[in-house]
Parts: structure tokens; C-alpha cells; sequence
């Protein structure tokens, strides 16, 4: 049995290999109805803030210039950190039992989720975010923001408004900011595998744009073993261990 | 020839040389003057554009609640028209009938796109939008932006409006009628028309009255230079000869495209309407493209008297002056009499001017504060940006009424209360959208005028018990150093007690000195009890109660002392807002938005400021806290709000500081937070609690401000607080929390009366 996990997971990662490497993918948002999601166990409790942390205020608003409104693409992984994960590390992020599992049915159409129960402040606010999600996919991220940031107003449960505006953020190079949203969409997201694990993945996006490759893994191994389906985890975690040093290989 | 003659023709030839010298270098002195006047006009002709501040826009959408006559208000505001038929022009509103109605959107560029004007029609359903048309295309819109409101500019010394016209995009039937009534000679003369006066002049005796002037468009525009109306010889003089000058130096189009954009064409409360463009916006409400002849003619006609003329003002006075205007310009033959007929044909509809009094100079300031940081105040005065807030103008009118109002009542039922002199009854209030950190809404003091001080975010004040469920927050957090953990149902002792410590005592007092005994940790904090928040706060440790507050968004210092348990500290209404929107918004922190956008005349952003968050309570903790606060509005000292008829899911903390000189409340509902303070400036004591003083300004802003906001309830986190039933229920049955946690407080120690007043 082991033996099979193990030719799976190589199976999985060759194939992450030879992907094309790319900028972080959002799902696509289609407007078919999806399947309601699976069920999985319900992800960890946000972890208490530890007691007598340092807390730094917000950090000053950085300048934006015009050329900053324009989409940013991705940064390039900061030099190494000292936190190198080892090779083993890297070859044992998904877990067998997760990688094996049929990928999640997509989930991502946010239009399919204006059913007739859902309350018109929620309806409104997922159109909002369908059409920040379609201006992100053309680039325009600044413009994307202003209209997320609607979402948030009309309704402030909606994971979706705040998971879009993380991914903005990150395209705009602001990481920090992203990572924060995506905390908020996390706590916000109940019982949703296929969004749970795109947060994580874009997460992974985050950790790797700032140089925390260790955290950038772990992410991507917690959204393939929530979706095994997750490309940009896929892909993510084959870069990074195209990017590290060759002892990994 | 004698000697002395000639030294006395000497002297004379002297003097006269000397005189003549002299006047010809102070001639030439002041001609250098004037044409550097001339000539600085003319090559930065509007150096002075002041800064615009804009209220956020308004987002419809299907669903929302929404009152017809609200819209119809802030339409007007907007500076739409309504009409009896169908909107067929830009900016003009109808309402169909009840439930319907029809507007033709402006063209707005918003701030990271534009919008073009067109016509939609919306439809209630109930109280809700049920229906957004697009009128041109037939499709349904889910929602619609109306634009931000003007709400002031920055100006440097009169508050100008103008909008730059190239002459190509001035409609030449403008300029025609222009120059037909105001300079028929203007291609003829070289600045100033001898004929001109003396046909005006000729005109003048012959009708005995004043009915032409002789100033040419070129002086016009000299005069306006001045930006006064002084008609005195000393002008005139001057104005004439920069006349000459500017026609010598400068082509008959620049100077009638200078003068198109420099006239001055009517006013708007403080705001003066310079340039055909804007005039043309002010009165008719549309672009410079869409403009009828008659239109035009009545531009023409206004400029000799534009406030006297005014539509506005009269109609009947604004049409006799155009059908003037339109004889003219039939008999120079400009305009066939078919154009004629058809432009006399045109009605003006009888608009009343709607006063705009969108001032929020309190929240202005804050505003200008934010920006100082990084422009200065001639960028702000000259350089026409354009500044984007976060400001609701609605909510704004609603807090300044509900604090001066309550003010007078407070007053009005409280004698004392009164003062004379500078020392009068003051107060604050600061709206916040919790969940985007944005600042709907500041009123720093109950008088602008009188006093600027912001009392919001200058005012730094102690904030007595609002401070207290930062203790339980952190008792709930933390736990307690004795081992405890504690959740709502852990029982608390309410007595005196004697807190050491540095070598010092505190002994923390409760209101009226009762005590009661055996109390849960809900009922501490719902009745505001003073002793049992010092023994909670002891147990957690003051350091810890701080780190909370301090996580929570509070950024005054904060001594590490025991009485910061029962705010000591002295702290700002607006961090208190900061860190209660915390709590509301789920454990989420967001940094105080006021500024949204700044963008140069160009349209260009130069700074954005995004929505900031992070989560620094977890979530379930922050709807622990949320469901405590709703006790606290239900159960505990701001029950008054129900009795008052505010009946929505709320929850909020009164607060009282020792000496009674300062009332505090902060409330909020899911998508509302306010705070507001009441007390002197100096150092007179209210001798009123927050439930008496504050509480009642608070429900009065919050019963109008969410009438028309859909109901919501604090959302249960998943997973939902572990000690969930001690959360949802004021007492449980069962608790298997830590070991002071029992079901309820013993039978035979009865709950604490709930008072109004701390």
C-alpha cells in the first residue's frame, strides 16, 4: 500500500513539474451550478494569539503610485531564508491519504451560490465579487479593490468579498495585506474544502512572494490535501522545489 | 537775458526734466507692471484651483432598502432636476409613481472609472429595490453607484468653481451670442472701442437709463482679473491699458477662450460659478456639448447680471433677458427665424436652487489633518485634487442633529447643565463602518464656529467603564492567573476588596457602594460593577488587560496600573471606535479610514488608501464579547435604548468616570458602530452617567441612521466559542467550564439590579 502512496504522490509531482510555471491561478468562476460541497471535518480553530505578543500597529499605508495601481505581477521568491525546509520535507508535504483523493468538484462560480434562500445583501454582495473577480482576471486589480471592498459593506460574511480582495492585494505586491485578508476569509469560510484550500494555496503565493519558503510549503500542502485538485498549490509547490537549492532535488 | 532769469529758467528746465524723467520711469514702471499682471494671467490664467472633497458614493442595489423621497433628496443634492415627463436630458429625475422612478444618471468619472450618464428606472418591491433598468439597453442592473457628493473645496480665499473649455469645445452659437451682446466689435478693436463707449453712451441718454455698457470683452476680462467689481476711474484706467496690452501681446482667440473660462456666471451659496462650463452645469445641469440655442442665448444674456438674471431667481426674468439675446441674434442675421422661433419656444423649467449645505467641517478637519501629512496647504489651495473620503453625508446630517439636539435636551431637563461664556456642555460623536474601518461620520463639537476643537480625535479623555470589557475580554483570553477560565457563567465575587500593589492600594469602589455578592461574570459586566471588574482584572493581570486594549486598536499609553481597569488612561473617542469596531467586526481590526483616494486635476491617483484589516481576537472569542455587549444593551445599563425604541440586534458598553466630569457610550450593530462623549471642555463636573447623558444621543443617531438598513445579527463563528451555551444563554443549565464556572449564581444570592447609570 505504501508503495502505492508513494508512486502516486511521485506521479502527482511529475506532473506539477511539467506544468507550465505561472502567477498564482484563481479558480475561474463559471456560471454553472456547482455540487454542494463535501463535507470535511471542520478546519482548526483559529489559533489563540499568543498570550503577551507584541502587538505592532497597522503598518503605515504605503504610497500608492499610479504605476502601483496597475496589476503587479508576482514578485520573485526572496533570497533563502534561513528556515530551508530539508528535501524530506519537501517530499513528504501532502499527505498520502489526501493525495490520493478525487479532486473536489469546483466551486469556484459565485453566481451559482444566489439560490433563492440567500438574503439580497448576500446576493448583491456576491455579484459585487463575481465582477472584482472577472476585473482581476483582466488585470485591473486597483479597480478590483474599490469594488471588493463594496462587498465587504454589503456584507461582511461573505468569505468570498474578502478571499478576492486578498487576492488583489497580492496581486498589487501588497503580501502582508493579503495574508490578512485571506486570515479573515479563513474564519469566515465554513465547511467549504475547495475555497478553504484555495485560501491556503494563495497563501502559499503570499509566504513564497515574501521569501518564508517553509510557510509557503506548508500552505501548499494544506490546500492539496484539502483539494488535490489545487493546481496553484500543484504548481506552487513544484517551484518551490525548483527554486531551492539542488540538495532538494 | 538776466543772470537770474536765467537760473530761475534753469531750475525750472531742471525740474521739468527731472519731472518728466521721472514720470516717464514710473510710467514705464507701472506699464511693466500691468503687462507682467497681463502677462501672468494669461500664461498660468487659473493657478488657483482649489481641492475638491468628495463624500463616498452611494451604492443601490437589488435588495437594499431604500426610500424614494431619500433618493429623491440626495438627487437634488446631486444637482438633478426632476421633471414631469420622462427624463429625456442628463440629470434629470422623475417620479412615475409610487414605487417607480426614472433618472438620467450624470456622466461621473469615479475614481477608477468612468461612468457614462444614462437613463434607468428603478422599482420597489415592499420597502427594497426590486428592480434596476437600464432604460437604454433593456437590461437589469444588480446595482447601481450614484456619485459622491461635493463636500467642500479647499480654497484659498473665495471658493471658485471652474472647469477648463478649449474655444473648439465652446458651441459656436455660445460665442456668437457672447460677443453679439456683450462685444460685437471684439475682431475690430485692439482692447478697448472708442465707438463702442460712445455708442453705448449715445444709447444710455437716448433711453436715459443704463442699458449698454462700452467695456470690451478684452477689459471684461481684465476686470475680472480683480476678482472685484470696483467701478472707479482708478480701475478703469488700469484696466483699460492692460486691455491694450493684452490685445498687443495676445491672439483674439486666446484672449475669448480666457474669457469664456474666467466670466462670472452666477452663485451657489459661497461658491462662485466662473466659465461657460460651469455655468452651464450649474444651470442646465449637462455638458457644454448638449446645449439648446435658447440655452445658449440665456448663458449669453446672464452675464451682465448673473444673480439678478437668474434663472434661479426668475424665470420670467431669465427668458425676457434670452429672448433679448435671441433678437439679437436673428437681426445680425446669426440665427434663422425658424432657430429663432423654435429657441423662443423653449421653456425654463422653474428649478427652486436647492440649498446645499453639505458642510462637515469637523470631519473636513480631520480630513485636512490626514492629508497635511503629505501635501501642503498651497498644493490643497492651487493644485485642484480631487479628494475621495468616506464620508455619508446622510449619517453626518443625522449625528450633528442628534448632538445638538440632545444637547439642548440634556440641558433643557438639567439646569445645571447650562453655562455661559466658553465653558458650555459640549460633546462628540464619531460614526465608523466596522467591518472597512471607514468614518461615515464626525462631530467634533456641538458649534463649528464657536469652538474647532475636534473633540474626536483631539480630546483625549479617560473613559471610565467603557473601558471594562477590555478586562473581560482578556479574562476570557487568557484565563486567570489563579488557573481560572473563564467564560460568562464563572462566578465572580462582588465585594470590596484591597488591590496592592508597587507597595500602593487601590481600592476599587462600585457605584452607590453595593455589592452583591456572588455575581457571574456576565452580570459583572452587563450592571458595570466595579469590584468585581478589579478582581477579574486582578486575577488576568493589568499587563494582559492592556495587551488586549492595545491589540484591539488603542494607541494612547497605557500605565500598567490597576485603575486601567476602570479607564483610567485617558484615551480618544476614536480609538475607542477603533477598538470596538474590532470586536464587532469578528476580531478583525481595520485602520480609520477617512481618506479614500487622492487624484491630481488629470484624473491621475497619487495615493490610495485600501481597506486594512487583521484578525487580532479570534473570532469566536470576538463573538463572545459581542454577545456580552448585547447583554449589557438588553438586560444591563443601556436598557434605556429599548425603552427609547431602538429594537435592533445592538450591543454596546455605557461609561462613567469616577469624577463624573465625562459620559461616554459606545454601541453598534453589526454594520454601525458609534460613539459619543458628553462633558466640559474644562474642568466642571457633569454629575451624569453615560447611560444618562450619552446613551440617549446614541439611540437617537442610531434609530435614524439604520432605519433603512436591513436587520443583521451578529454572526455565530464556525466553529462556534466553546463555552457556546454559556454565550447564548443568560444563565445555563449546565457549565462544565473551569472550576469557579457554575450553572448559576447561587439561589440565594440574587442577580445584581441592573442600573441605568454607569
Amino acid at each position: 500500500m505504501n508503495s502505492f502512496v508513494t508512486v502516486m504522490l511521485a506521479a502527482l509531482l511529475a506532473l506539477s513539474a511539467c506544468a507550465p510555471q505561472r502567477p498564482y491561478r484563481a479558480p475561474v468562476p463559471s456560471i454553472r451550478s456547482s455540487p454542494a460541497p463535501a463535507r470535511i471535518p471542520p478546519p482548526p480553530q483559529a489559533p489563540l494569539p499568543p498570550p503577551e505578543a507584541v502587538i505592532k500597529p497597522l503598518p503605515p499605508d504605503p504610497k500608492i503610485r499610479e504605476q502601483d495601481l496597475k496589476s503587479k505581477a508576482p514578485s520573485p521568491p526572496a533570497k533563502e531564508t534561513a528556515q530551508q525546509p530539508t528535501s524530506d520535507e519537501v517530499r513528504e508535504a501532502p499527505e498520502a491519504g489526501a493525495a490520493l483523493a478525487p479532486p473536489l468538484a469546483d466551486d469556484s462560480s459565485l453566481l451559482a451560490k444566489i439560490t433563492p434562500g440567500v438574503t439580497p445583501q448576500r446576493a448583491a454582495s456576491l455579484r459585487l465579487t463575481d465582477e472584482g473577480s472577472r476585473l482581476l482576471d483582466a488585470g485591473e486589480a486597483a479597480k478590483a479593490v474599490t469594488r471588493l471592498e463594496r462587498t465587504i459593506v454589503i456584507d461582511a460574511t461573505n468569505p468570498y468579498g474578502y478571499f478576492y480582495l486578498a487576492k488583489a492585494q497580492y496581486r498589487l505586491g501588497h503580501y502582508q495585506e493579503s495574508l490578512n485578508f485571506l486570515g479573515v476569509a479563513e474564519s469566515r469560510l465554513s465547511g467549504e474544502p475547495f475555497w478553504l484550500s484555495e485560501v491556503h494555496a494563495l497563501r502559499g503565493e503570499n509566504y513564497r512572494a515574501q521569501g518564508q519558503l517553509q510557510r509557503a510549503e506548508a500552505s501548499y500542502t494544506e490546500a492539496l490535501r484539502l483539494n488535490t485538485g489545487n493546481r496553484t498549490a500543484a504548481d506552487g509547490l513544484t517551484r518551490l522545489q525548483l527554486e531551492t537549492p539542488s540538495a532538494n532535488r | 537775458m538776466k543772470k537770474s532769469n536765467l537760473r530761475v529758467f534753469s531750475i525750472a528746465l531742471v525740474t521739468l526734466l527731472v519731472v518728466t524723467s521721472s514720470g516717464l520711469v514710473f510710467g514705464a514702471w507701472y506699464l511693466k507692471r500691468l503687462e507682467d499682471t497681463v502677462t501672468e494671467k494669461f500664461e498660468k490664467p487659473f493657478s488657483s484651483f482649489p481641492s475638491k472633497i468628495y463624500s463616498d458614493s452611494y451604492l443601490l442595489y437589488v435588495g437594499i432598502n431604500l426610500r424614494l423621497d431619500e433618493l429623491a433628496e440626495k438627487l437634488r443634492r446631486l444637482g438633478y432636476f426632476e421633471v414631469q415627463a420622462t427624463p429625456k436630458r442628463k440629470g434629470e429625475y422623475r417620479v412615475v409613481r409610487q414605487g417607480v422612478m426614472e433618472i438620467y444618471l450624470h456622466d461621473f468619472d469615479f475614481p477608477t472609472e468612468k461612468r457614462p450618464g444614462v437613463p434607468i428606472r428603478i422599482s420597489q418591491r415592499g420597502s427594497m429595490v426590486g428592480r434596476i433598468e437600464n432604460l437604454a439597453t433593456g437590461k437589469d442592473m444588480f446595482d447601481l453607484e450614484l456619485e459622491p457628493e461635493l463636500v467642500t473645496g479647499l480654497y484659498e480665499r473665495i471658493w471658485q468653481e471652474r472647469k477648463l473649455v478649449k474655444l473648439a469645445d465652446v458651441p459656436p452659437l455660445l460665442v456668437k451670442a457672447i460677443l453679439a451682446v456683450e462685444d460685437e466689435r471684439f475682431y475690430s478693436h485692439s482692447g478697448v472701442d472708442p465707438i463702442g463707449v460712445l455708442r453705448a453712451m449715445w444709447v444710455n441718454i437716448r433711453r436715459m437709463s443704463f442699458q449698454q455698457g462700452g467695456s470690451t470683452l478684452t477689459q471684461q476680462l481684465m476686470k475680472n482679473f480683480f476678482l472685484t467689481d470696483e467701478r472707479t476711474l482708478s480701475r478703469k484706467v488700469p484696466e483699460a491699458i492692460m486691455a491694450l496690452i493684452a490685445e498687443r501681446k495676445y491672439s483674439k482667440e486666446t484672449i475669448l477662450e480666457n474669457y469664456l473660462n474666467e466670466i462670472y456666471l452666477g452663485q451657489r451659496g459661497s461658491q462662485g460659478i466662473f466659465g461657460v462650463s460651469q455655468a452651464v452645469q450649474f444651470y442646465f445641469a449637462k455638458p457644454l456639448s448638449d446645449l439648446t440655442l435658447g440655452e445658449s442665448a440665456l448663458i449669453a444674456g446672464l452675464i451682465r447680471a448673473p444673480n439678478r438674471l437668474s434663472p434661479y431667481r426668475s424665470t420670467e426674468a431669465a427668458t425676457k433677458r434670452r429672448n433679448v439675446v435671441l433678437t439679437k441674434l436673428l437681426e445680425d442675421h446669426i440665427i434663422t427665424q425658424r432657430q429663432y422661433e423654435t429657441a423662443m419656444r423653449e421653456k425654463l423649467p422653474d428649478r427652486p436652487l436647492v440649498k446645499v449645505s453639505n458642510d462637515a467641517p469637523f470631519y473636513v478637519d480631520y480630513l485636512r489633518r490626514e492629508l497635511d501629512e503629505n501635501y501642503s496647504n498651497a498644493v490643497l489651495t492651487k493644485e485642484g485634487l480631487r479628494i475621495f473620503s468616506s464620508l455619508d453625508l446622510q449619517l453626518q446630517r443625522k449625528a450633528e442633529r442628534a448632538l445638538v439636539e440632545g444637547l439642548k435636551k440634556l440641558e433643557a431637563s438639567h439646569p445645571a447643565l447650562r453655562r455661559k461664556g466658553n465653558d458650555s456642555l459640549e460633546g462628540a460623536i464619531i460614526v465608523m463602518r466596522p467591518q472597512t474601518g471607514e468614518i461615515k461620520a464626525m462631530v467634533g463639537g456641538r458649534n463649528y464656529p464657536k469652538s474647532q476643537f475636534n473633540r474626536v480625535f483631539q480630546a483625549k479623555r479617560q473613559p471610565g467603564s467603557i473601558f471594562k470589557p477590555f478586562v473581560y475580554l482578556a479574562a476570557l483570553m487568557y484565563g486567570g492567573q489563579s488557573g481560572v477560565k473563564y467564560t460568562p457563567d464563572t462566578v465572580i465575587n462582588d465585594s470590596q476588596f484591597t488591590w496592592n500593589y508597587d507597595g500602593k492600594e487601590w481600592h476599587p469602589n462600585n457605584y452607590h457602594n453595593e455589592y452583591f455578592g456572588a455575581v457571574t461574570f456576565r452580570r459583572a459586566l452587563e450592571g458595570s460593577l466595579n469590584s468585581a471588574t478589579g478582581r477579574v482584572a486582578q486575577d488576568v493581570g493589568i499587563r494582559r488587560v492592556r495587551d488586549v486594549a492595545q491589540r484591539l486598536g488603542i494607541q494612547s499609553p497605557l500605565p500598567a496600573v490597576p485603575s486601567l481597569a476602570l479607564g483610567s488612561a485617558e484615551v480618544t473617542p476614536l480609538e475607542v471606535a477603533v477598538a470596538f469596531s474590532t470586536i464587532a467586526n469578528g476580531g478583525v481590526r481595520t485602520r480609520p479610514l477617512a481618506v479614500k483616494l487622492v487624484m491630481d486635476q488629470n484624473g491621475q491617483p497619487l495615493e490610495k488608501r485600501d481597506v486594512r484589516v487583521e484578525q487580532v481576537i479570534n473570532p469566536q472569542l470576538a463573538y463572545m464579547m459581542n454577545n456580552l455587549l448585547k447583554g449589557v444593551v438588553d438586560r444591563g445599563t443601556a436598557t434605556a435604548a429599548r425603552r427609547m425604541g431602538f429594537t435592533r440586534p445592538a450591543a454596546g458598553k455605557t461609561g462613567t468616570t469616577n469624577d463624573y466630569k465625562d459620559a461616554w457610550f459606545v454601541g453598534y450593530t453589526p454594520d454601525l458602530l458609534a460613539v459619543v462623549w458628553v462633558g466640559f471642555d474644562g474642568p466642571s463636573k457633569l454629575n451624569l452617567s453615560g447611560s444618562e447623558a450619552a446613551l440617549p444621543i446614541w439611540t437617537e443617531f442610531m434609530k435614524s441612521a439604520t432605519a433603512d438598513m436591513p436587520v443583521t445579527n451578529f454572526v455565530e463563528p464556525d466553529p462556534p466559542p466553546e463555552s457556546a451555551e454559556g454565550v447564548t444563554s443568560n444563565c445555563s443549565p449546565t457549565n462544565n467550564e473551569g472550576e469557579l464556572s457554575q450553572a448559576c449564581p447561587p439561589p440565594a444570592t440574587p442577580a445584581p439590579p441592573v442600573r441605568d447609570a454607569l
